[in-house]
């Protein structure tokens, strides 16, 4: 549901996210079984888009991968056959709610809270890091389009409130969030956002 | 003509703006571009305030921040607002501001009384005057002291405030602190040569000293305008770096005045966090006092700060100024003002004979050589001085309107120091120098104790060379090759502190503390520089006793016969200055103060009619009405007990547990065993912390070989996974186990009470509810109205009770498919207060008894503990006190005549020894099967009382009712229900 205000777009995505972390020293089997999936992973700290995935990496041998919403509990099941005792995978599409924002002015609202130096050339396309804002954790993840911002989905109302009320406070006025989880944006295409 | 008054065009002031304000009811005019300090100096007005102690009357000391006499408060339309300085308050139209800490007026105080009384108020009186009789203390003493004492007053707290301010986070390669002649410098040449430049000058305009001197105007403009042509420049004015936090971390207060403030919807405060690679202090240097009697007065004023006020806004202070100085570089006021056209000056130098004097003679100036001001003349304020040779010869006294000191200067270290710099003594200036690490950044100018504009300059370019090229930049660009004023040559100071005689010599102004205190405080054996400081409070005002500090030791090393090097000056801590608890605040204010979660069905919850309790920072429905009262919460809890309830347990926490080393790793967190439970089976659990007490308690479920779902309680969640990850990572390295939190991931919902089989047989396809095939404590995967999820039969209620977990975001579906399935048999949602109302009735504790003070023991848990094996707590659960038989152990309890009710926290009394407390209540309520209230209660020796009556005190509802110690467990204490 996109929003848009002069220079600043927020827009909720719905995507299936699957949390794979590998056993130890299991991350290179899990790595080739992903990348034969059509999924490369990424290193500690960045993220990396494919056909249609986007997979990120903010703790070690850790992985979230983001894809377009299929039938309930699919996605997590068809990576949980393929990693079959190499690492726990689990469902976390419920688990966070996902947010895109975009535009000029949203580095300027984000500074409010965050404490990671957004600055492109600090945080370039493909950076994903973990941070807390608005006393919330949050996942930021730099997209070619915009900023990806994943935040536990029973806080993420506060969080989209408190990024409303700061865009606010710079003039803008983005539209008010849906709470349907069923908003289906998705990530198609995602992989054109990548440089 | 006498007194302070506009004489010339100021280089901020605009004479075409006046501005209409008023102090004490009093109209009057200043110009735009004036501070408040101005204005009233240019209005002749030198009586501002009253002092802390004495009430002794003060006036205008700085043309800055360090300004200890100076503070008014401001009237707005949001209130009162206290202890604004006069001197960095910006002056608007219809500013109003009154005079603090004086009754009934400032011309005539009553608690002046104090000044007269002194010699009974000496440093640390009220610790000496006011011992006898004990009572008094409280109820008297303190009450007048702390109404006597103080500055401003606060209104109340203003609402609109609060919103008015943000935090911001920025990132740069350097942070300059400072933006005069050092600052600019080090500035321009970091910017030109590629790095970015955060550069913060407390001051609404960047030059510091070279706003002074007219030689360096040119200078100024074109640096100015070369730095706000680099981009990777940001030239923060109004912006007072508060702390240094180390790590390249520092606060800072950017103040927006004005249109500025207007233009960010009435913001009026932005704190910025600053993450800096390295910093450049380029903080210069700050004139300190003299400690002489009637160094308070209004009308004596530090030099420097009488040239600021004529440069900046034209103000001469005074028309007949007397000077009390020991260095060449004081005398730049002396010039300035006999420039401007004031003629009747005098100088006390301390020296004998400086080239300054000499030039200073050479303008037929008078200058008195090897004197020192012995007192000032006047009550409230200046009339002469009455100077003496430095021997305490040839006394004579002289007219004045003014007296314009200096001391000497002391380079600003309080950031630096704050760094953990090391302060070194530089006998040159009479003054500590700071050791910067190299690795946080460089001192540039006067900071560096480098006296003079054009030395400063050379001083900031070699910091911005260093800086550059340890961040990689090997060749500084080029400056802009300016023309710069040599600086004159000049002789050296002669360091002076003191001048004793008869009267009270300040050497800290806005707390009253005299040299004589100092000295006191060294008699009674506050010797260390920093027992000095809090047994006088020298250096404990909003000032923090700048523009004294090192007088105030100077004093201390003398009495101790000790060089000031080896004395030393206090540790000075952030923040520099006082800041308004709306600017930490920021954003995170109202709404936003703390995060709220929210259930998945949060709304239809809401739509359903329920009261929220918040419980951490979960809101939770409380009970499904509005009312307030028992009967929606015993209609809600019989439900469960006579039919079927279903509850929103997704606050419960929730981790996951894989590996080939899960068993062994979960054996080790709890404190009973887990590796023996079945593929399929739950059993409740007990962890303990490292003193073995128990930390939480909550079921597990093997739900494969090596895959296992932990729950914890709601409160408790945050704090198991961060223990569970900490003893994973720290205590047991060998094992592989992956922890992963899923609590938001799963919604989970209790279908509790007899028909519950039946309800949840409907709405799960797959799976056989029969006891045979799915007994009591069974786990299952399942398909729930037609989404993957889990079925668990466990029961927190005691009622036999199925749990049912399915992904968050479908979780709407599948609860109202229960709901629609358990209609026929009345099926009512129950809130938290029905929760607790069937697990006291049962016995089940939470977090009122497992509250951090309670071991396995207390609770009846002793038999779950492992004999053999280790595990975390373990070895603290054996020690000899936790096995005393006079702990407080788990019991029941009701009130013998039935129709009394019970209160938590109630204590537990013998009724012949109603003052001593056995225990109390920790959890009450109506039941919903036995008649009248039960409760739970914590209670010495617990059991052993079983079948005893006690009293239930509660002295505050003026109750004590009798009860009957019971088993805690009240409802079917076989637990055949659960297994039905």
């Amino acid at each position: 549901m996109p929003g848009k205000a002069a220079g600043l777009q927020l827009e909720t995505s719905a995507s299936d996210i699957v949390e794979i972390a590998a056993l130890r020293g299991r991350a290179l089997d899990v790595a080739r079984i992903a990348l034969g999936r059509g999924v490369p992973l990424p290193a500690l700290g960045r993220a990396l888009v494919a056909t249609g995935h986007l997979a990120l990496c903010v703790r070690p041998d850790r992985w979230l991968i983001l894809s377009p919403p299929a039938p309930a509990g699919a996605s997590a099941a068809a990576w949980q056959a393929a990693c079959a005792g190499l690492g726990a995978v689990l469902d976390q599409s419920s688990g966070f709610s996902a947010l895109e924002f975009a535009g000029s002015q949203a580095r300027e609202v984000l500074v409010r809270s965050c404490r990671i130096d957004l600055d492109p050339l600090a945080f370039p396309v493909g950076t994903a890091c973990a941070t807390i804002m608005a006393q919330v954790p949050v996942i930021l993840v730099a997209l070619a389009s915009g900023l990806l911002l994943l935040t536990p989905a029973t806080t993420a109302r506060h969080f989209h409130e408190w990024l409303v009320s700061a865009s606010r406070l710079l003039g803008f006025e983005p539209p008010s969030q849906k709470h349907d989880a069923a908003v289906s944006d998705g990530l198609a295409g995602a992989g054109d956002r990548l440089s | 003509m006498q007194g302070a008054a506009r004489i010339a065009h100021g280089l901020l002031t605009d004479a075409a703006r006046p501005l209409g304000f008023r102090f004490d009811g009093r109209p009057m005019q200043g110009l735009a571009g004036d501070t408040l300090a101005s204005a009233l100096l240019a209005n002749g007005r030198q009586l501002i305030g009253r002092s802390f102690k004495y009430h002794r009357p003060r006036g205008i000391v700085t043309a800055g921040p360090e300004e200890p006499c100076a503070l008014v408060d401001l009237i707005g339309a949001g209130g009162r607002e206290p202890n604004h300085l006069a001197t960095t308050l910006m002056l608007y139209q219809g500013l109003v501001a009154e005079s603090q800490n004086r009754w009934p007026s400032l011309g005539f105080d009553v608690m002046a009384l104090n000044d007269l009384v002194a010699r009974f108020l000496p440093a640390g009186f009220y610790y000496k005057t006011f011992m006898a009789p004990g009572w008094a203390w409280e109820r008297l003493y303190e009450p007048l002291i702390r109404r006597a004492a103080g500055l401003g007053r606060l209104d109340a707290l203003v609402g609109e405030h609060a919103a008015a301010a943000e935090t911001v986070h920025d990132h740069t390669d350097v942070l300059v602190v400072g933006a005069g002649v050092a600052g600019l410098t080090a500035a321009h040449r970091l910017g030109a040569s590629g790095l970015t430049v955060m550069l913060a000058e407390q001051d609404a305009v960047l030059g510091g000293g070279a706003l002074l001197d007219a030689r360096w105007a040119d200078w100024r403009q074109s640096t100015c305008a070369a730095l706000s042509a680099l981009p990777q420049v940001r030239c923060l004015p109004r912006t007072t770096v508060l702390g240094a936090y180390g790590h390249g971390v520092f606060g800072a207060l950017e103040n927006l005045a004005g249109a500025d403030a207007a233009s960010h919807g009435g913001l009026r405060e932005r704190l910025r966090i600053i993450r800096a690679r390295r910093v450049i202090f380029a903080t210069g240097a700050l004139e300190r006092l003299i400690a002489f009697p009637g160094n308070d007065l209004p009308g004596v004023m530090l030099a420097g700060a009488a040239l600021a006020y004529l440069r900046r806004y034209g103000v001469a202070v005074g028309r007949q100024p007397a000077f009390f100085l020991n260095t060449d570089q004081a005398y730049e006021t002396v010039f300035a003002l006999a420039g401007a056209g004031i003629e009747r000056l005098g100088v006390i130098d301390v020296r004998r004979g400086s080239l300054a004097a000499e030039r200073a003679r050479a303008l037929g100036i008078e200058v008195h050589d090897g004197a020192v001001v012995e007192a000032v003349i006047g009550r409230a304020g200046v009339g002469g001085v009455r100077v003496a040779n430095r021997d305490g010869g040839q006394r004579r006294e002289f007219e004045a309107d003014c007296l314009l000191i200096s001391g000497g200067y002391c380079p600003a270290t309080a950031l630096a120091s704050q760094l953990g710099a090391a302060l070194r003594w530089q006998d040159a200036i009479a003054a500590f120098t700071p050791d910067l690490s190299p690795a946080v950044g460089r001192m540039a100018g006067a900071a560096r104790g480098v006296f003079g504009l054009a030395a400063a300059a050379r001083n900031g370019e070699a910091a911005a060379r260093v800086i550059a090229a340890e961040l990689g930049h090997a060749s500084l660009a080029a400056g802009l090759g300016l023309a710069v004023a040599p600086d004159p040559a000049a002789t050296p100071i002669d360091a002076l502190w003191e001048v004793r005689a008869r009267g009270k010599a300040f050497v800290d102004l806005q707390n009253d503390v005299t040299a004589a205190d100092v000295r006191l405080a060294q008699r009674e054996g506050y010797e260390h520089v920093e027992h000095m400081k809090r047994y006088t409070t020298h250096g404990m005002a909003t000032d923090q006793g700048r523009i004294g500090g090192l007088v105030g030791s100077a004093v201390l090393a003398q009495a101790r016969g000790l060089p000031l090097s080896e004395v030393g000056q206090p540790k000075p801590r952030p923040y520099s200055q006082p800041v308004p608890l709306a600017a930490l605040a920021g954003s995170e204010v109202r709404q936003h103060l703390k995060p709220k979660r929210r259930l998945p069905l949060h709304d239809w919850h809401e739509a359903a009619g329920a009261s929220f309790v918040t419980t951490g920072l979960w809101l939770r429905p409380l009970v499904y009405s509005r009312q307030t009262g028992w009967e929606a919460v015993l209609r809600e809890a019989r439900a469960v007990r006579r039919s079927v309830g279903i509850s929103d347990m997704s606050t419960l926490g929730k981790i996951d547990v894989q590996g080939p080393d899960a068993a062994k790793f979960l054996d080790f967190i709890y404190a009973n065993t887990l590796s023996t439970l079945a593929v399929g089976r739950s059993r409740y659990g007990i962890m303990l912390r490292e003193d073995g007490m128990v930390l939480d308690d909550g079921t597990t479920s093997r739900l494969a070989q090596q895959h296992f779902l932990v729950t914890t309680t709601t409160a408790n969640a945050a704090v198991v996974l961060e223990h569970m990850e900490f003893h994973l990572q720290a205590m047991c390295p060998q094992f592989d186990v992956l922890l992963s939190d899923v609590a938001d991931q799963w919604a989970q919902f209790a279908i509790a009470g007899p028909r519950s089989r039946e309800v949840v047989a409907a709405v799960v396809a797959d799976l056989d509810l029969s006891s045979q095939a799915f007994p009591f404590m069974a786990a299952s995967a399942a398909t729930i109205a037609g989404v993957a999820g889990r079925v668990f039969r466990i029961s927190f209620s005691g009622e036999l009770a199925y749990e049912l977990a399915v992904p968050a975001r479908h979780g709407l579906s599948v609860w109202l498919a229960v709901l629609a399935a358990g209609q026929p048999f009345g099926i009512e949602p129950y809130g938290l207060d029905a929760l607790n109302t069937l697990r006291i009735e049962k016995g089940h504790v939470t977090a009122a008894e497992i509250n951090g003070n309670t071991c396995a023991a207390d609770l009846g848990f002793q038999r779950m503990l492992k004999q053999q094996v280790d595990f975390i707590g373990r070895t603290l659960s054996q020690r000899a006190g936790l096995g005393a038989p006079d702990r407080m152990q788990l019991v029941g309890v009701r009130p013998v005549n039935r129709a009394r009710r019970l209160r938590n926290g109630s204590h537990l009394v013998a009724p012949t020894a109603r003052t001593t407390s056995l225990g109390y209540v920790t959890s009450s309520t109506p039941s919903t099967e036995l008649p009248g209230w039960v409760g739970l209660a914590l209670l010495a020796g617990g059991q052993q009382h079983s079948g005893q009556r006690l009293l239930a005190s509660s002295p505050i509802h003026k109750e004590a009712t009798e009860v009957e110690i019971v088993s805690p467990h009240m409802i079917d204490p076989e637990n055949v229900r659960v297994r039905a």
